[in-house]
């Protein structure tokens, strides 16, 4: 009995074993099939997704924290096609609230292609439409009304500036691509940007720690007061209608250390509409006219003639010269302004009274190589540096090159046949107001990342005249605003500028009407800490730079006085001597 | 005599020796049973924090934004345009320089602005997760058999 027991229970045993070997066998065999492989590929599949992060777009600011441009959430409208109840209901509905056609709407939902799964009906929509559309889902959803079901919201990052045109000329735009143009934007876009990254997102919780984090873009700080850039808009947005100007440019920089503090040009546009460019500008050197374009100067380029000359020992301030009113240079005649003879002058009074043939003189005393050599020293012709996008050179013409005639040292002397951005023009005057050393403007102050700030240093872009020069030249030019009883004086203050008034070349020659203004100064004399450029093209009320230009460059300087809190010369003087 | 045969005959009793490899057998059972359930237990409660750090990623995504947000509408509401307006209309106008007297204060540095000043205090901190999210089993083990508990 004990024996039958036995051999049942054996026959138990080895049935069970059988069957496990059976499982096993079979688990082995399932594991190693074809199918298994098709099955662990989309385990694969469903382990996770890439997805491309991109990191928040810096933020820029003025010198004084002031947001420039930020970032504001924005949604992607899209519709889970399978989940959707009634099409005909849901474009009815998205359509009034996105203001799209229904017809529009209707296509997305009906005709997308079959293996759709979900399609977008509209990006970069406002958060308050989407609360709106929120809210009546949340209606929709308690009365069991399955009318919007398959709506789904995305939000992400949209550029925005809250001060909308303010300084656009300097800022650029970024585009929905998320690629900047024109300005800070566009010349520090792989800072700002940062570095998108994609990445494989396990959906096991165990590996979330893998996940690694992406550094948000490079957030900047300019040298722009916001305050300052304002009211030099809006004098400058003024200034082209009381002088009848088609455009204008103003810059303010400190002339120490090349920080540019506000620079305005027309015209400017809504950067939270950056739609609108095509239909402002023509072409993209006119979008920042401080630096995109260049123009024959005028008179503004004397100070860098009589520089030359008080360097080269050439001239000294009480050097006489008798104008006669015209002067022959290279087989031409050049005149003054007002083609009439200033009899006899010295250096302050060539200045003073912008003489032409005074300062064509000066450039024949001094030789070719002489002058076209310090031109080049003060960088005429070259870019100047300026860390923003779309910055033009001028031109020079220098002996050799196949338009340059002998006449062109006369003309070149007083500004008509060189062209210059008003930019480069204030980094050459810079050594004047600096000891003879030039800066190279800049936008940027600062860069923060990752909790770290990194200043940008001033640089100096060489040395063109001596600090003695550069001091007689200041002083000269002071001497000259204030003998001339110049619009552009500043009463407390003690300025030193000089007027340009320039003729615009056409295809057939000078432009007998029309006329481009501009004025540059600075202030105080005796510690220069800003220096105005201003540029008006074609003012109709008056074709004159000291009617124009110059009482505009006294209206930004008040206002500059004011916002940077210099005190009038005699409260500096009384605060030194104590 | 009789007491150390009925010892004998205990020693040699076939039930005995079942017995121990019953014993056997369960504690081997046993002993996996509760490596199994610890093993569990440790991964489930791994599971639960890594969702939750997905959940946090998520929660620190939408704040990040939520203050981009609210840094930008800061910014609207103080814009120049607005901020100008405003003070027009509670009576204010803009200053003329006549109007401003100048107060010399020997050594005044203008403070820098905020954005600046919270950028030179802050340093990247270095965070090092927890034991529990890293070790593996054998590990936390090991940890336990050399040091008694978590170093």
């Amino acid at each position: 009995m004990r024996q039958q027991y036995a051999v049942r229970s054996l026959i138990i045993v080895a049935g069970l074993v059988l069957v496990g070997l059976a499982v096993v066998v079979q688990m082995i065999r399932i594991q190693s099939s074809e199918q298994a492989l098709i099955f662990l590929s989309q385990g694969d599949r469903y382990a996770g997704e890439f997805q491309m992060y991109y990191p928040e777009r810096g933020e820029i600011y003025d010198r004084n924290g002031h947001l420039l441009a930020g970032n504001r959430t924005v949604y992607e409208v899209g519709v889970t096609l399978s989940e959707v109840d009634n099409p005909d209901s849901m474009a009815y509905i998205l359509s009034t609230y996105l203001g799209l056609t229904y017809e529009e709407v209707h296509n997305k939902l009906t005709a997308s292609p079959e293996d759709w799964e979900y399609v977008v009906v509209q990006d970069y929509v406002g958060m308050e439409t989407v609360e709106s559309l929120q809210q009546l889902i949340s209606q929709l959803d308690d009365a069991e009304d399955p009318r919007l079901n398959g709506l789904a919201f995305k939000p992400h990052l949209q550029r925005s500036y809250p001060e909308n045109a303010l300084a656009s000329n300097v800022l650029g735009f970024v585009t929905r691509d998320g690629r900047g143009y024109f300005g800070i934007e566009e010349k520090y876009n792989d800072l700002l940007a940062g570095n998108p990254v994609q990445i494989w997102v396990p959906r096991d919780p165990n590996k979330a720690t893998e996940i690694p984090r992406v550094p948000n873009g490079t957030t900047l700080v300019l040298t722009l007061n916001r305050d300052l850039q304002a009211q030099v808009e809006t004098i400058l947005d003024e200034a082209l209608v009381d002088y009848g100007a088609q455009n204008g440019a103003v810059i303010v920089m400190d002339p120490r250390n090349g920080e540019i503090l506000a620079m305005a040009s027309t015209p400017r546009m809504n950067l939270n509409n950056y739609g609108n460019y095509f239909s402002l500008y023509d072409n993209g050197s006119q979008y920042n006219s401080s630096i995109g374009m260049a123009y024959e100067p005028g008179s503004v380029i004397k100070v860098l003639t009589m520089a030359a000359a008080l360097d080269t020992g050439t001239v000294r301030p009480d050097t006489t010269f008798i104008d006669t009113g015209s002067i022959e240079v290279g087989g031409i005649t050049v005149q003054n302004w007002n083609r009439e003879a200033w009899g006899q002058q010295n250096m302050i009074g060539c200045l003073q009274h912008s003489l032409n043939v005074c300062l064509a003189w000066v450039a024949t005393q001094m030789g070719t190589q002489s002058f076209y050599g310090y031109m080049e020293r003060f960088g005429i012709g070259h870019p100047t540096g300026v860390d923003l996008a779309g910055e033009a050179m001028g031109r020079l013409k220098i002996p050799g090159d196949g338009d340059w005639y002998s006449v062109d040292l006369g003309t070149n002397a007083f500004g008509q046949g060189v062209s210059v951005t008003p930019l480069q023009m204030m980094m050459a005057v810079s050594s004047i107001t600096n000891g003879g050393k030039m800066v190279t403007p800049h936008v940027l102050y600062s860069m923060l990342r990752d909790g770290h700030q990194y200043n940008v240093p001033s640089q100096y872009a060489g040395s063109p005249i001596s600090p003695q020069t550069a001091q007689t030249l200041n002083e000269m030019l002071a001497l000259s605003l204030e003998q001339e009883s110049s619009q552009a004086l500043l009463p407390g203050y003690r300025l030193a500028g000089k007027t340009g008034t320039a003729q615009i070349p056409t295809e057939y020659g000078y432009d007998p009407w029309h006329t481009n203004v501009s004025f540059i100064g600075w202030g105080p004399v005796d510690d220069p800490q800003f220096m105005v450029y201003v540029w008006l093209q074609q003012p109709s009320t008056s074709i004159w730079s000291s009617e124009t230009a110059a009482p505009v460059f006294s209206q930004v300087a008040e206002q500059t006085v004011i916002l940077l809190n210099i005190p009038p010369d005699i409260v500096r003087s009384q605060a030194a001597t104590k | 005599m009789q007491a150390t045969q009925i010892i004998h005959a205990y020693k040699q009793a076939p039930w005995r020796v079942q017995r121990q490899w019953i014993g056997a057998f369960l504690l081997f059972v046993i002993g996996a049973a509760m490596i199994a359930a610890l093993y569990l237990d440790v991964t489930a409660r791994t599971s639960v924090a890594g969702r939750e750090i997905q959940e946090l990623r998520s929660q620190i995504t939408t704040i990040q934004r939520g203050n981009a947000d609210l840094e930008t509408r800061l910014a609207d509401l103080t814009s120049t345009a607005v901020m100008r307006q405003r003070a027009l209309e509670l009576g204010y106008r803009p200053v003329q320089p006549g109007e401003l007297d100048y107060v010399a204060v020997p050594g005044f540095v203008p403070p820098e602005p905020a954005i600046l000043l919270a950028a030179e205090d802050t340093s990247p901190q270095v965070q090092t997760l927890p034991a529990e999210y890293t070790q593996s089993l054998l590990e936390w083990f090991d940890e336990r058999i050399k040091f008694g508990g978590p170093r």
